[in-house]
């Protein structure tokens, strides 16, 4: 990993298209003003590995769904008889 | 186009113009660029993601709607703004199920992630909502 020494209001710039401010520090905290194109999701990271897990998981999907039909509560349950 | 290859439901012979590109993938699948959205049965609430090149991935979707019905009404701007980028936009929004093998009852909708689909475009990606309290592991079933 690159370990890089910033002062508040100082910046790191990630490719062309990215920048990373160091708005302020505080206590044990730092907070971070991130630039970066609408097409680049910027997440905190547990957020994001909190959905890489649920996506895992998901995609084991069983293939008998009929089997959990009638555990739906009613306005999920499939309308035609 | 060559027919799509599943475990689940053999081979499928798709038009072209049924596949949905993810052109970033999903968290967890960053190289899995193409799905196709299938009914599972007429009438079902749920739906099946299949991916286009990826025989055995599938997911189970549903529409979020049907589990929160006011789901993101009350969204701030961050969120709204990362479902409907454009005015006017009306994507198609869909919730990942979470069915856990052996225990359907303890079935989970991901409504902090959902999957938001540009009909017109047929693309599609899967949202990260920073800020609206919504869990990634929303019971189906309560009680």
């Amino acid at each position: 990993m690159l370990v890089l020494t910033r002062k508040t209001n100082e910046s790191i710039t990630i490719g062309h298209h990215i920048r990373v401010t160091v708005v302020e520090i505080r206590g044990g905290q730092v907070r971070l003003g991130i630039d970066a194109p609408k097409e680049t999701p910027v997440n905190r990271t547990e957020v994001y590995e909190s959905i890489v897990r649920e996506n895992r998981k998901a995609s084991q999907a069983p293939g008998d769904l009929d089997r959990i039909k009638d555990l739906l509560p009613a306005e999920m349950r499939p309308k035609s008889k | 186009m060559e027919p799509i290859k599943t475990t689940r439901f053999g081979d499928m012979d798709i038009e072209k113009d049924r596949v949905i590109r993810f052109p970033q993938g999903l968290p967890g699948f960053p190289d899995e660029k193409q799905f196709v959205l299938m009914e599972h049965k007429p009438g079902s609430p749920f739906m099946w993601l299949q991916s286009a090149d990826t025989p055995d991935l599938a997911f189970v979707v549903t529409d979020p709607f049907l589990i929160v019905r006011d789901y993101l009404q009350d969204a701030p701007a961050l969120d709204r703004d990362r479902i409907w980028e454009k005015n006017g936009d009306k994507p198609l929004l869909l919730t990942i199920v979470n069915i856990p093998q052996g225990e359907p009852r303890k079935m989970t909708v991901n409504l902090q992630g959902p999957l938001v689909i540009d009909v017109q475009d047929r693309t599609g990606k899967q949202v990260i909502l920073a800020r609206s309290g919504y869990s990634t592991r929303h019971p189906v079933l309560h009680e």
